[in-house]
């Protein structure tokens, strides 16, 4: 009930917004919401928008991502990359990287709204993630050319010659759960709970400051507009064209996102004919929002953040359920491709991880908690063995479970 | 990847309604759903009597044979015996190219094609496989290893004379591994194959037929999906987009089928491309006779295209495409690398019939796509 009432509220601000654009006769200038039609937007003839944080700390994520799969990495090397520190080579020849301040770990689970005074369950999710690193190091890169089977850490090929999977004795595949788990951990966690929350909106002096246009020193944007930008980085900052990152988002599998965190998954669930326009529906609440902090109208600002905070949570969901309806769907195969399965588990099993950084539209909290996502989590790995032993029937309940605190059916989101 | 899996789509779902919807239809009311009054089952018995059955016959025959020539090779492992071998692979290789695309029933079950069809083979595993003597060749992760892209390197890729495959499988240390290894291959092949042909014998062909309802899950709904699949993934993508680059930006040459053998690349596909609009066409295997069919399907309801007949375009690009292969290498693997522009102009060629059957036809027969791409990741 409440989201509608928000949507409303969207809608009628939206409204607003048309009739006090289309009479600029009696209006003041500040009073109106201009809306561009890309995701630009200027200051003094330049322009006010930056994120260049995000874009790093995605290209971060994606270097780390793929050296979970190389085999001669050390645990030690693995971590200073997670947690990186200017000035040390982590990235090879990437300059850029290496002189970055920024690392991907001091991000992780580290939103104001979610773990400014939760530290206990922040420490604990980045344990998390330090032990898919360590787990990764110590368990499967040693059985690297040894073949998996239930109760034994290795490779699995996919059929058909396909792929071959690398996972640890209960069937995951660690770079798959940390990549996805990421996904909520870094990317959501801080779009949702971080920077599109009040909190940080309107810390100190923002608002003061956005109403006066006090750009920050030696900036072109107020602190309000960067820090909605930097949400808007989490999302889009791999975009070729930052401005139109939609150019790569599409209905069809002909295009694929922007990296493989939110844009790809962001593509892929706007592809699903059930969810279609999902992708457009975020970028635009995405602008409105700029627009509205330009404009001074805080109210829409907020409607937009709720609109946002909705409908990315919604993308980590259906994900998480397409991954377990998929795998469910391969272990009642009559002939069973194991290494296809558990590629779609250990997917799922990052999305259902990410699923506790998700956002209510109207409330301070994750449709599903730590506790639930847990206990989700124990439900899938529950047999000695791990995803060996999970039955389809575990799996749809669990796809159930997720669904059931959405607004979408397990159908919708397995197709 | 593409992977096949039941959708019951939003796009089904419209066409749905509008079936029932729309009552300017002449042919409503009729036996499918109230779809049209096509006779399905008519055309399932065509292609179970005349089509699938007769090929899946002639396939196993030439499996047997290929079974016989594989015992003359181990017990007497000479070049003659490797020429009557490799020609008895040739001749089954060719009928699979008939077969390949009724993967429905117990061929679905046992994944028939995914172990007998799969290329390229990974040699190193082959040869580990020789060298140990233990392997399980029904596991999922071992199709890369068996069938008839290994028999390939088997026969043709361990040397480049004759006499140097023979040494092989007589004087090498491990002479006896390759023989164990061939003849466990083949074995597996005629059993598989067995079994495909003996389950639409004994009761799989009246359970096919009679399941002519228009459900997701019914015969026809199924065949076509199959069809279609096979035509995408296994035909255009397999032997000709993915070898061309079309997928990967870059030429591959050593993804082509048979490679090892290297001049029958073509024939195999051009004995598939035949196959496929013969089965559009309702063709009995090895005969002229045609019964129902797709095509008969489509003018029955009088599927116009662009001011022609949908089947009529459909033919018409199946013939387009045999011209365009014509003037292709008898070795595909040849052929990207000499001119690999006239590989893609015939992917482009079998693209186009992608289009009027996946979109125009199904859309016609009120068939819904069961598959979509996977993840890729």
């Amino acid at each position: 009930m409440k989201i509608t009432s928000l949507l409303k509220i969207a809608c009628i601000s939206g409204v607003f917004a048309f009739i006090s654009c289309s009479s600029d006769d009696d209006a003041a200038p500040a009073d109106q919401i201009k809306e561009p039609t890309n995701y630009t937007f200027e200051r003094d003839g330049k322009s006010s928008v930056s994120f260049g944080g995000q874009t790093t700390r995605i290209e971060m994520a994606t270097i780390l991502a793929g050296k979970l799969k190389d085999n001669t990495q050390t645990e030690a090397v693995l971590d200073a990359m997670f947690d990186h520190k200017k000035g040390a080579n982590d990235f090879g020849d990437n300059a850029d990287l290496n002189a970055s301040t920024k690392s991907v770990r001091s991000k992780t689970a580290a939103s104001k709204d979610y773990f400014s005074i939760n530290v206990t369950d922040a420490a604990d999710i980045k344990k998390d993630f330090d032990g898919w690193i360590k787990s990764q190091v110590d368990d499967v890169f040693p059985n690297w050319t040894k073949e998996a089977s239930a109760g034994v850490a290795g490779f699995r090929q996919e059929a058909e010659g396909g792929s071959k999977r690398y996972i640890t004795a209960k069937g995951l595949e660690l770079n798959q759960v940390f990549a996805k788990s990421l996904i909520g951990g870094l990317m959501a966690d801080q779009a949702l709970n971080n920077y599109l929350g009040k909190a940080v909106l309107e810390e100190a002096d923002n608002v003061k400051n956005n109403d006066n246009g006090t750009v920050v020193e030696g900036k072109s944007y107020t602190t309000m507009e960067h820090k909605w930008d930097e949400a808007y980085g989490y999302l889009f900052g791999a975009a070729p064209d930052k401005a139109n990152p939609l150019a790569n988002i599409g209905t069809g599998s002909n295009q694929k996102g922007d990296d493989s965190f939110l844009s790809k998954y962001l593509d892929r669930v706007n592809d699903d004919t059930d969810f279609t326009g999902i992708a457009s529906d975020i970028f635009n609440a995405f602008k409105l929002g700029r627009a509205a902090i330009v404009a001074k109208k805080y109210d829409v600002r907020d409607a937009q953040a709720a609109i946002i905070r909705e409908k990315v949570s919604q993308v980590i969901a259906v994900r998480a359920v397409y991954y377990l309806q998929q795998g469910k769907k391969a272990l009642e195969a009559p002939v069973v491709d194991h290494a296809a399965a558990f590629h779609d588990l250990s997917e799922g099993y990052g999305f259902i991880y990410s699923l506790q950084f998700t956002r209510k539209p109207d409330s301070k909290t994750p449709y599903l908690t730590r506790s639930e996502v847990q206990g989700l989590i124990n439900q899938l790995m529950s047999g000695t063995n791990g995803l060996w032993d999970v039955t389809p029937k575990t799996l749809q309940t669990i796809s159930e479970a997720i669904a059931k605190k959405f607004s979408f059916t397990v159908a919708q989101a397995g197709s | 990847m593409m992977v096949r899996k039941s959708v019951f789509s939003v796009i089904a779902l419209v066409f749905f309604m509008l079936g029932c919807s729309s009552d300017n239809n002449t042919n409503d009311e009729g036996a499918n759903g109230g779809k049209d009054s096509f006779d399905r089952k008519a055309l399932l018995t065509n292609i179970a009597d005349n089509i699938a059955i007769p090929a899946y016959q002639k396939f196993s025959e030439d499996i047997t044979a290929l079974k016989a020539s594989t015992s003359n090779f181990v017990t007497t492992a000479n070049a003659s015996n490797l020429v009557a071998l490799r020609q008895s692979w040739i001749t089954a290789y060719t009928s699979w190219q008939s077969v390949g695309m009724f993967q429905i029933g117990k061929a679905e079950e046992l994944s028939l094609r995914n172990f007998m069809n799969v290329y390229p083979v990974t040699v190193s595993d082959i040869e580990s496989n020789v060298t140990s003597g233990s392997y399980d060749l029904t596991s999922v992760t071992k199709q890369d290893e068996q069938g008839f892209g290994a028999l390939d390197y088997l026969l043709n890729g361990l040397s480049d004379t004759d006499a140097g495959i023979v040494e092989f499988y007589t004087t090498n240390p491990n002479a006896s591994g390759y023989k164990k290894y061939i003849s466990d291959l083949v074995n597996r092949m005629d059993d598989l194959t067995k079994q495909v042909l003996a389950d639409w014998k004994n009761g799989y062909r009246d359970t096919f037929v009679n399941n002519n309802g228009s459900s997701a899950t019914s015969s026809l709904d199924k065949i076509v999906n199959d069809f279609i699949f096979h035509y995408e993934k296994h035909f255009r993508a397999a032997k000709i987009g993915i070898p061309a680059g079309v997928f990967s930006g870059t030429p591959l040459d050593t993804k082509v089928e048979a490679f090892y053998k290297k001049d029958v690349s073509k024939a195999l596909f051009n004995t598939s491309l035949t196959a496929l609009q013969d089965f559009f066409n309702g063709k009995h295997f090895a005969s002229t006779t045609t019964g129902e069919s797709l095509k008969t399907y489509l003018d029955f309801l009088n599927t116009i295209k662009n001011g022609e007949n949908l089947s009529l375009l459909i033919n018409n690009q199946f013939e387009a495409s045999k011209k365009k292969a014509a003037s292709l290498d008898n070795d595909l693997s040849n052929q990207v690398r000499s001119n690999n522009t006239l590989m893609l102009e015939t992917y482009e060629e079998l693209q186009k019939n992608v289009v009027l059957l996946k979109v125009d036809m199904l859309q016609a027969i009120s068939v819904s796509v069961d598959y979509v791409d996977a993840d890729g990741d």
